[in-house]
C-alpha cells in the first residue's frame, strides 16, 4: 500500500500525466453525455408517438366510419412500432444510429416497408457517432500509450533507472505500484462518467460490471502491450512510435481489412433492393389475373379459399392478397438477408478474439442491445406484429365485414421490448486471453537480463 | 577467529558480454570506514564492477558479495545496505529536494525521525533556500549533496561513486570529499570508481588500477602526504599501457 500510495503522490505532480487523464476524463464524460442525449431525444420521439399515433387514428376512424370499409381502414392506418433504448444504449448506440427505431407499417406488404429507413442515414454509419464506447475503444489506447510509453525508458533517458531500481531493492514492487497507478487513473477517468451515466439512465448493476470489467480488460491489454514494446525497443520516441503503429493496425486497418473480407465471404444484398424487388413483384400484380394472384395467396392462406373470387376491378382482399404475395416473393431474399446479417455478425465476433478493439466494441454493443442481433430483433417482432395485423383485418376484408370505429380499438397493439442485452461471454474470454497471452510474454522479457 | 567478512568483496569475477570478457578475475575488497578508488581508463570495467555489485549483471563466474549476500541472488537485501550515487545524479526534475528526498526513501523503505532531513541537508552543506526548490535548477555540486543527503539518511554500509567528482570545480570537490570523509568515519564502506587520479588521491585510503577488467596495481595510502602523485601516475600509466 505505502508503494502505491507513493507512487500515487509522485503521479499526482507530474503534469503531463494529469492533463492526459483529465483529458480522457472529458473526452469520456463528452461521450456518456452525447450518449444520454441522443438516448433521451430517441425516448422522447417514442414517447411522442402514442398520442400521435392515437390523433392519427381517430381521423380515419372518422372518416372510415362513414362506409365502415376495412379496405379503407387497413390501408389507410399505421400502426406504430417502436425499439426503446436499452439501459445502457447510452454508452454503445451501435445500430440504433443507422437503423430505425421507430417505425409505422400498414397491414400492407411488410419488406418494402421494413427498409424504407436503410436510405434515411447512410453517411453516419462511415465514422460512427460520437459516443462512450468510441472513446473506451479508440481513444483510450491512445491515452494508454501517452501514459505508457516511457515508463522504463523516459527513466532510462533520464539517467534514473539505475538510481530508481538500487533504491527500489526489489524493482519489481516498484514497478508494479508505478503500472497500478497509471492503470487506476486510466480506469478512474473511464469509470466515473460511465457509473454516472449508468445512474442516470438506471443501467442494470451487471450490466455496468460486465462494462466495467470490459474497461479494466482493455485497458490491461494496451498496459501490457506498452509494457512488452517497452522492452523491445529503448527509447521513448522509438516506444511511441511502434505503439501508435501498433494502435492504427489494431483499431482501424485491421478490423477494417477483417470486415471487408467479411464483407466479401459473407455477400448481401442490400435492404433497398429487396425493397424494390417486392415492389416489383407487388406491382406486378395488376398486370396478370387476379386469380393468378388469388392461388398464390390461399397456398399459403387456405383458410381463406372459400371465400368469394374476385370478380370485380378492383377489391380490398385482391390487393391485400398481392401485397402478401409480394413478400412471399421476396422470403427466400428476406431470410437470405437476416441469415446473412447474422453471419456476418459471427465473424465479427471471431474477428474480436483477436482484435481486442472489436472485441470490447462488439461486447459493448451485445450488452447494450444495439448489436445487429437487436435490429433483427426488432425485425421479428415488427414481423409477429404485421402478422397478426393481417390476421385482424383479414376477416374484415375476405368475409367483407363492416369496419366501425369500435372495431378500430380491437386491433392489435405493439408490445415493445423490455430492457434487452446479454453478456457476451465468448468476447469476454477472448479478451482475457488476448491480455493474458500479452501481459505473459510481457513479463517473460522482462525476465531478460539487461545492461 | 574467522576473520570479518568486508561489504564488498569480489573475488575472480569474471563478466562477459558476449565474446568479450568485460571483467576477467576481478578481485577486490572494501572494508567498513574504507574508501576504495577503483581507477581506470575508458572500457576498463569500472561501471560493470559497480553494474555487478549492484545486480544489474550477472556474473559469469566468480564471486560478489555486498555484506554477505550475493547480488544475483539476493538483490533486494543487497541493494538494502547499497547507496548509488551515479556520475550525474539525475533526480526528478518537478519536485523539490526534500520531495525528491522523501520519495527515495520511501522508496527504499528508509524510516526517519523528524527534522532528520533537514539536519542531513544541513551536514551536506545545502542551503536552507534551496530545499523546497525545484531540483531542475541545481547545478551538479547540489545535486550531489542531495544525493549524499539521501544516503547519510538511508544509512547505507555500502556508497558506490560513479565518477563523484567529473565536472566540480575544486571547492565543490573539497566539499564532496568531506562528505566523504564524514560517511567513512561513520563505518561505511565507500566504492569510487573515476579516472580522477588526483581526486582519488585526496581521499581514498586504498587505490587499484583497472585494466581490460582486472586489478593490474594498487597503492595504498600512508603518512600525512598519503600518496605519492608521481608514482600513482606512473602506475596509472603503466596500467592503462598493459
Amino acid at each position: 500500500m505505502n508503494d502505491v500510495l507513493r507512487e500515487a503522490r509522485l503521479f499526482l505532480r507530474l503534469r503531463a500525466a494529469l492533463a492526459a487523464v483529465l483529458g480522457l476524463f472529458l473526452l469520456a464524460a463528452a461521450g456518456t453525455a452525447a450518449g444520454l442525449v441522443e438516448v433521451a431525444r430517441q425516448n422522447d420521439a417514442i414517447r411522442r408517438i402514442a398520442p400521435q399515433q392515437a390523433a392519427d387514428v381517430q381521423a380515419i376512424s372518422d372518416w372510415v366510419s362513414r362506409d365502415k370499409d376495412a379496405g379503407n381502414a387497413a390501408y389507410y392506418t399505421f400502426h406504430a412500432t417502436w425499439d426503446p433504448p436499452s439501459d445502457l444504449a447510452f454508452a454503445a448506440l451501435g445500430l440504433r444510429d443507422v437503423a430505425p427505431y421507430l417505425l409505422r407499417v400498414r397491414a400492407l406488404g411488410l419488406e418494402a416497408q421494413l427498409y424504407e429507413g436503410d436510405i434515411g442515414n447512410p453517411e453516419a454509419s462511415l465514422p460512427g457517432r460520437f459516443d462512450y464506447a468510441f472513446v473506451l475503444v479508440y481513444l483510450t489506447p491512445l491515452f494508454a500509450i501517452l501514459l505508457f510509453h516511457d515508463l522504463l525508458s523516459g527513466e532510462r533517458e533520464a539517467g534514473r533507472l539505475q538510481s530508481l531500481e538500487a533504491a527500489a531493492g526489489d524493482a519489481r514492487r516498484l514497478w508494479a505500484a508505478r503500472v497500478g497507478v497509471r492503470v487506476t487513473a486510466l480506469l478512474l477517468a473511464l469509470a466515473l462518467p460511465f457509473l454516472a451515466g449508468a445512474i442516470i439512465a438506471g443501467t442494470a448493476g451487471w450490466k455496468a460490471a460486465a462494462v466495467l470489467l470490459l474497461i479494466l480488460g482493455y485497458i490491461g491489454f494496451w498496459t501490457a502491450l506498452c509494457l512488452v514494446v517497452a522492452r523491445m525497443t529503448r527509447s521513448s520516441v522509438a516506444n511511441a512510435m511502434t505503439l501508435a503503429a501498433t494502435w492504427l493496425v489494431l483499431t482501424v486497418i485491421a478490423p477494417a481489412v477483417g470486415h471487408v473480407a467479411i464483407n466479401t465471404a459473407v455477400p448481401l444484398r442490400q435492404g433497398m433492393e429487396l425493397s424494390l424487388h417486392q415492389r416489383t413483384a407487388v406491382h406486378k400484380a395488376w398486370d396478370i389475373p387476379k386469380a393468378e394472384t388469388m392461388q398464390a395467396f390461399f397456398a399459403t392462406h387456405p383458410e381463406w379459399a372459400a371465400t368469394a373470387p374476385v370478380i370485380q376491378p378492383f377489391h380490398w382482399k385482391w390487393y391485400f392478397a398481392f401485397h402478401q404475395v409480394g413478400d412471399q416473393s421476396v422470403a427466400g431474399m428476406s431470410r437470405d438477408y437476416r441469415a446473412g446479417i447474422l453471419k456476418r455478425a459471427a465473424w465479427s465476433e471471431r474477428l474480436g478474439y483477436g482484435l481486442p478493439g472489436v472485441a470490447v466494441q462488439l461486447a459493448l454493443h451485445r450488452l447494450a442491445d444495439t448489436d445487429p442481433a437487436a435490429q433483427i430483433a426488432y425485425q421479428d417482432r415488427i414481423r409477429a406484429f404485421h402478422a397478426d395485423l393481417r390476421r385482424f383485418y383479414y376477416p374484415y376484408l375476405f368475409n367483407e365485414t363492416p369496419f366501425g370505429a369500435a372495431d378500430f380499438d380491437k386491433a392489435p397493439a405493439f408490445r415493445a421490448k423490455g430492457d434487452g442485452g446479454t453478456l457476451p461471454a465468448a468476447l469476454f474470454a477472448g479478451l482475457l486471453i488476448v491480455t493474458l497471452g500479452t501481459a505473459v510474454i510481457g513479463m517473460q522479457r522482462s525476465r531478460r537480463p539487461r545492461r | 577467529m574467522q576473520a570479518e567478512t568486508p561489504p564488498v568483496a569480489i573475488h575472480d569475477l569474471v563478466v562477459r558480454y558476449g565474446e568479450r570478457r568485460v571483467l576477467d578475475g576481478l578481485s577486490l575488497s572494501v572494508g567498513a570506514g574504507e574508501v576504495y578508488a577503483l581507477l581506470g581508463g575508458n572500457g576498463a570495467g569500472k561501471s560493470t564492477t559497480l553494474q555487478a555489485l549492484l545486480g544489474f549483471v550477472a556474473p559469469t563466474s566468480g564471486e560478489v558479495r555486498v555484506c554477505g549476500h550475493a547480488p544475483s541472488d539476493e538483490p533486494v537485501e543487497v541493494r538494502r545496505s547499497i547507496a548509488y550515487i551515479p556520475e550525474n545524479v539525475a533526480l526528478y526534475e518537478h519536485l523539490s529536494a526534500r520531495e525528491n528526498v522523501t520519495y527515495f526513501l520511501d522508496l527504499a523503505g528508509a524510516r526517519r525521525r523528524p527534522g532528520e532531513i533537514e539536519e542531513a541537508f544541513r551536514t551536506v552543506g545545502l542551503a536552507a533556500e534551496a530545499w523546497e526548490r525545484r531540483v531542475s535548477g541545481f547545478s551538479k555540486g547540489m545535486r550531489q549533496k542531495t544525493a549524499i543527503a539521501l544516503a547519510m539518511l538511508r544509512r547505507a554500509s555500502v556508497l558506490l561513486l560513479d565518477e563523484p567528482t567529473s565536472g566540480l570545480d575544486p571547492g565543490a570537490a573539497a566539499d564532496f570529499n568531506a562528505l566523504l570523509t564524514t560517511l567513512r568515519a561513520e563505518g561505511a564502506a565507500i566504492l569510487i570508481v573515476t579516472h580522477d587520479l588526483v581526486g582519488a588521491a585526496d581521499i581514498a585510503d586504498r587505490i587499484g588500477f583497472l585494466d581490460h577488467g582486472r586489478i593490474v596495481d594498487e597503492a595504498r595510502a600512508a603518512g600525512p602526504e598519503r600518496f605519492d602523485l608521481r608514482a600513482l601516475h606512473a602506475l596509472f600509466t603503466r596500467a592503462k599501457a598493459a
